[in-house]
């Protein structure tokens, strides 16, 4: 029997899903998180905690800045990367997309093809983090948990969001492409 | 309109010389992952009792996100730059869904005098929000992904998203720095508010579902609206 | 009747859409435009977007992760 032309694997595994599948999905397991971590799902928030492992690895210390003093930060820090739920499940949303490609058999390793993508990868992800730490959050921590959990702070962050898109198109248009 | 594509689109002959890479079936690979991460988190679960739903959401989320190309970044990117509002509106779809389920939750423990969870993600808003949200919309659509897509596509083995996640994650250090001067000069100007103090529990959750429904229909009509020029 | 090949292989979202579109637009009805992908959201947006023009559209999966998005420009 061909795996490849059986309808389950097919429907489940191979075929790209419809978006709305992903949406109701999405949708579970965020009221899903909600219910079993007391929080909604974040991801950026993570980064910056990884960024302060880091920093003391290379003997830097986040200790005196205001971000890091509260006790429950402190604890976060000193307990390290495997005791810290949102980190496990960052590395958790990697890995599953692997095993989503591999099972679909669609992995690809797509290498850096111009000078110009390190440069949107350099600057993008340079203003992602940054605005994500003064916003509350990026498009999951302040976007989607943010409006989904009733705060206007969702909304005001969802409308600048949106005209940063805009600005980026543009730019993205005019010296990325 | 649908037509059945019995004959297919005529290509030339020449196309078809073209030699195909024999595809390799990567199903095992798969499986060999699937059964390490499983593994993963049963140790997880020996050492720190609270660490294996993180990890299990964290990998259905990563499934699900990329079986479903689902991208927030395309949702606020395309209206403007191909006029599609296909991924706007399934964000949309996931608001309103989410609003219902969350209120419920923050409801049930409201009502029972417990504390609500998940109040910390209603935060101050401030020209911080704005300048933040700003900020990261642009970063976004420049690196060809947002915060989830960027972990998922270096799970799909896109190496230009490592380099996306290097530098994001320089920048949140850099903003956690920065962020005791925002603090004190911006966000405390703010305020956060939770839709429910002002309008109630039923009224928060419908007000915000009327929102979400009206831009559903602004961006059905969006996309449509394109269509509309074409034929005129 | 043209066919044209776009090489869009390790280029990020959304370019491979923007590009296909921009090509297509120089083509004629009865053109071939043969978009080679490697970004699963570019194997949906773009289908869907010349679809949503009225335009023939088929995906043939040429290898692992790669994706050729066949176009007959319609009108």
């Amino acid at each position: 029997m061909d795996i490849k032309k059986n309808k389950y694997y097919k429907l489940w595994i191979k075929d790209a899903w419809p978006y709305i599948t992903g949406a109701v999905l999405l949708s579970l397991f965020q009221i899903i998180t909600l219910t079993t971590t007391g929080n909604p799902w974040g991801v950026s928030g993570v980064l910056a905690n990884w960024g302060a492992w880091i920093y003391e690895a290379f003997g830097g210390s986040v200790d005196k800045w205001y971000y890091f003093a509260s006790e429950g930060a402190q604890k976060t820090l000193e307990s390290g990367f495997f005791n810290h739920g949102g980190s496990l499940r960052n590395l958790g949303i990697i890995v599953g997309a692997l095993i989503a490609t591999l099972l679909a058999s669609g992995f690809k390793i797509k290498k850096i093809k111009s000078l110009k993508q390190i440069i949107a990868a350099v600057l993008g992800g340079l203003l992602m983090g940054y605005g994500a730490r003064i916003g509350f959050g990026c498009n999951i921590g302040a976007l989607f948990s943010g409006i989904a959990s009733l705060s206007l702070s969702g909304w005001v962050y969802a409308a600048f969001l949106f005209f940063g898109a805009i600005a980026g198109s543009k730019l993205l248009v005019k010296y990325f492409m | 309109m649908d037509e059945p594509k019995a004959t297919g689109i005529q290509r030339s002959s020449t196309r078809t010389k073209r030699v195909r890479k024999k595809k390799k079936n990567q199903l095992p690979f798969g499986i060999a992952v699937l059964v390490l991460a499983v593994l993963f988190g049963i140790m997880l679960g020996t050492r720190n009792q609270g660490m294996p739903i993180f990890w299990i959401t964290g990998l259905a989320f990563g499934y699900i996100l990329q079986r479903s190309r689902f991208c927030f970044t395309a949702s606020m990117r395309d209206p403007f730059l191909t006029g599609s509002t296909s991924l706007t509106r399934t964000v949309l779809t996931a608001f309103a869904i989410t609003t219902i389920g969350f209120a419920a939750i923050k409801y049930g423990a409201f009502v029972k005098g417990l504390p609500i969870p998940g109040q910390s993600y209603v935060v101050p808003i401030s020209f911080a929000t704005a300048a933040g949200a700003f900020m990261f919309g642009v970063g976004m659509v420049i690196a060809g992904g947002c915060a989830s897509g960027t972990l998922m596509r270096i799970g799909e083995g896109f190496t230009m998203q490592i380099i996306s996640l290097f530098f994001f994650i320089v920048g949140s250090l850099w903003g956690a720095h920065d962020f005791g001067w925002w603090k004190l000069n911006i966000i405390l100007k703010g305020k956060a508010i939770f839709l429910p103090d002002i309008f109630g529990w039923i009224g928060a959750v419908v007000i915000q579902l009327l929102i979400i429904a009206m831009l559903w229909i602004a961006a059905d009509k969006w996309e449509n609206r394109k269509d509309q020029k074409e034929f005129t | 009747m043209k066919e044209v090949e776009l090489d869009c292989l390790g280029e990020a979202c959304p370019i491979p859409l923007v590009k296909a579109e921009n090509k297509l637009k120089e083509m004629e009805i009865g053109d071939v435009l043969i978009v080679q992908i490697d970004h699963s959201c570019a194997m949906k947006n773009v289908p869907e977007w010349a679809r949503k023009e009225g335009h023939n559209v088929e995906i043939e999966e040429v290898d692992d992760g790669e994706w050729e998005v066949i176009i007959e420009k319609v009108k």
